[in-house]
C-alpha cells in the first residue's frame, strides 16, 4: 500500500470568546469562515467528517454531534463519519484521524471541526465539569482540577529549577500581546507582567493571568492529499510528521511533574517521522493552558536545556526574533481555550503564517516549518503534528 | 417537583456498595481506618487505585495489602476559586501529593487540618478516614502532630 501525502487546503475560524451563541451556531460560524476560504469545492465531494468536541454532553447537553455538524455545514460524509474526544487535544486529534484515513486511502477529502461551548449562565455547572477530565473517582473527587494539578507541577519546576513566578508571568505577557494583533482571540488587551503578579490568586502559585480563560470558540480545516491539494489552493500546508503519547492516568502513578515524560516521547516521534529536530522548526504553536505548561514545554518539546524554561522567556527566546517563537495567535492564553476548537486553531495559524495573511506585527517572516503540539487531561497526553511548506 | 436522591452521578464520590463495585473492600476497610490495595497473586504487582484485573500478567487473582498510613508531601496547592459543585464550602482547602511511605505511589489528597503556608514540601502527614454526609466513607491526609 502506497501512503499518501497529506495537505491541509482551506481553514476557517469563529471568533473565540464569551459568545452570545449557541454550540451550533458556532458550527456555522466556522463553516462559513471554511467555505469562504477555499475555492473549486463541491460539498458533495467531502466525504469524511471529523468532529473534535470535548465535552458537548455537560457543556451543551448534546451526543451523537458528528451528524449534527453534517446537517449544519451541509455536507454528506459517506466514508467516514466520527467524533474524536481527548479533551483539550479533542481538535488535534479530529485533524491526526482525518490524516491518517488520508494517508490509507480511506478517504478523499475530510472535514475536520473543533468546537466547544463552555459559558454557562452558572459558571459552577463548567468547573464541575472540568474535574471529570481527571479521573473523576480518586483524583477528582478529592477537589482538584486543572489548576491545582498545573500549580503543583509549576511548585516541583520552581522547587527543582528554581524557575520564578515572574517567569511564569512573562509568558502571560507575550501570549496577551501576541493577541491583541488576532481579532479572533478571547483576550484583547495588553496584560503586562506586573498585572499578572497582581492578579487574584486561583491555586497558589498560579494567579488568574496564569490561567487560560473559559472560552466559546470553532476551528475548521479541510484535508486532502498532496494529489488534490492544487485544485483547492495555491497554499497548501502540508502534515510532514506526528507524535503522541499516553502515559498514566491517576496522578499517583506519575513519574515526574516537573518532566513530562510522554511529551519528550510524543516530541522524539514527531522529529523523527517528520526527519527533522526541533530547531528545524521556524515557530511552535505549544499548549499554553497555564504559563507553567508553556515553560515545561520549551524544555520537554528540545527548544532548550531542561531547566532552562524559564531563562527561556525571560531571554525573550520565545519571542519574534528569538530562537523559537511560540504562540503567535496568542496561545490560549490570549486567545482563550474553548478545548475542541483549540488544536484546530492553532493549525488555522499554522496556515495563515505560511500563507503570510496574519499580522505583520506577529509574521514569522519565511517560514517553512512548524508544529503544533497539545496536551490534555493532567498533561498526561502529549499530541504533536509537524507541518510544512512544502510536503517533504 | 422531583426530588433528587443521593447518590446521583453528577456526584463525585464513587459509588462503594456491592451492589455497584467490585473492589467494596476498599471502602470496608477504609470504614476502619485503613488505606488497601490490591495486589496480585501471580505477579505480585501491585497497583493504585485497586484493580480487578491485572494489568501486568493477565490475572484476575488478587489478595487485599495494607498500604502505609503515612506519607510526606511530594507536592501541595490549595484551590482558593472554582471547587467543584458541592465543594464550594470547603473553600479554600489544601490539596497534595502525598508520597505513601516505601512506595512509589503519589495519591492526590486533600490535606486536612492545616493551611497552605504552614506546609512544606516533604511533610510528614498522616491518614484520617471519614464519613460523608450520606453515610459513604472517604480518606484525607492531616499533618503528624
Ligand atoms: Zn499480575
Amino acid at each position: 500500500m502506497s501512503l499518501k501525502n497529506v495537505a491541509i487546503v482551506a481553514c476557517g475560524l469563529a471568533p473565540f470568546g464569551v459568545r452570545k451563541a449557541t454550540w451550533r451556531e458556532l458550527v456555522q460560524e466556522a463553516s462559513k469562515s471554511l467555505f469562504d476560504d477555499v475555492q473549486n469545492l463541491d460539498k458533495k465531494d467531502i466525504d469524511s467528517l471529523f468532529v473534535g468536541a470535548a465535552m458537548p454532553e455537560r457543556f451543551a447537553f448534546q451526543s451523537h454531534v458528528a451528524p449534527l455538524v453534517a446537517e449544519q455545514v451541509g455536507i454528506v460524509p459517506h466514508k467516514v463519519v466520527t467524533r474524536t474526544e481527548l479533551a483539550c487535544s479533542s481538535g488535534q486529534s479530529a485533524v491526526r484521524t482525518a490524516w491518517a484515513s488520508i494517508v490509507t486511502g480511506l478517504s478523499d477529502i475530510a472535514l475536520c471541526m473543533g468546537v466547544e461551548k463552555m459559558n454557562m449562565p452558572n459558571m459552577l455547572e463548567t468547573q464541575t465539569s472540568m474535574a471529570c477530565v481527571l479521573e473523576r473517582e480518586w483524583d477528582g473527587v478529592q477537589g482538584a482540577s486543572a489548576p491545582p494539578f498545573f500549580a503543583m507541577c509549576a511548585q516541583r519546576h520552581m522547587h527543582k529549577y528554581g524557575t520564578t513566578v515572574e517567569q511564569m508571568a512573562m509568558v502571560s505577557e507575550k501570549n496577551h500581546h501576541f493577541s491583541t494583533t488576532n481579532p479572533y482571540a478571547q483576550f484583547q488587551k495588553e496584560i503586562p507582567a506586573e498585572k499578572v503578579l497582581g492578579s487574584p490568586m486561583i491555586a497558589p502559585p498560579l494567579r488568574l493571568f496564569d490561567c487560560s480563560g473559559i472560552t466559546d470558540g470553532a476551528a475548521a480545516v479541510i484535508l486532502t492529499s498532496e494529489e488534490r491539494a492544487k485544485e483547492f489552493t495555491d497554499t497548501p500546508t502540508y502534515i510532514i510528521g506526528s507524535g503522541q503519547c499516553s502515559m498514566a492516568s491517576n496522578l499517583a502513578n506519575y513519574k515526574s511533574l516537573s518532566t513530562w515524560h510522554p511529551l519528550k516521547i510524543a516530541a522524539k516521534e514527531a522529529y523523527r517521522s517528520a526527519k527533522i529536530g526541533p530547531m528545524d522548526l521556524d515557530f511552535a504553536e505549544l499548549h499554553d493552558c497555564f504559563t507553567i505548561s508553556e515553560i515545561i514545554e520549551y524544555e520537554d518539546a528540545g527548544f532548550c536545556e531542561k531547566g532552562e524554561g524559564g531563562k527561556f522567556i525571560e531571554e525573550g527566546q520565545s519571542n519574534i526574533g528569538g530562537k523559537m517563537p511560540i504562540n503567535t495567535r496568542g496561545g490560549l492564553l490570549g486567545t482563550g481555550h474553548p478545548l475542541g476548537a483549540t488544536g484546530i486553531g492553532q493549525i488555522v495559524e499554522v496556515m495563515q503564517q505560511f500563507r503570510s495573511t496574519v499580522p505583520k506585527e506577529r509574521l514569522v517572516d519565511g517560514a517553512e516549518m512548524a508544529m503544533t503540539h497539545n496536551l490534555s487531561g493532567a498533561a498526561n497526553v502529549h499530541s504533536i503534528l509537524v507541518f510544512g511548506r512544502s510536503p517533504t | 417537583m422531583t426530588t433528587i436522591v443521593l447518590p446521583y452521578m453528577l456526584d463525585f464520590y464513587p459509588l462503594q456498595d456491592e451492589d455497584n463495585t467490585r473492589v467494596h473492600q476498599f471502602y470496608a476497610s477504609l470504614r476502619e481506618g485503613k488505606l488497601t490495595t490490591t495486589k496480585c497473586k501471580n505477579c505480585g504487582g501491585l497497583f493504585w487505585p485497586p484493580r480487578v484485573a491485572c494489568p501486568g500478567c493477565n490475572s484476575d487473582q488478587f489478595e487485599w495489602v495494607e498500604l502505609p498510613d503515612e506519607g510526606e508531601l511530594y507536592a501541595f496547592t490549595a484551590m482558593l476559586l472554582g471547587a467543584p459543585l458541592g465543594m464550594e464550602k470547603d473553600v479554600p482547602f489544601v490539596l497534595g501529593m502525598v508520597l505513601l511511605d516505601g512506595t512509589e505511589f503519589k495519591v492526590l489528597s486533600r490535606i486536612g487540618n492545616t493551611k497552605y503556608e504552614d506546609c512544606g514540601i516533604g511533610m510528614r502527614v498522616k491518614l484520617e478516614t471519614y464519613e460523608l454526609e450520606d453515610g459513604r466513607v472517604w480518606f484525607r491526609f492531616v499533618p503528624v502532630d
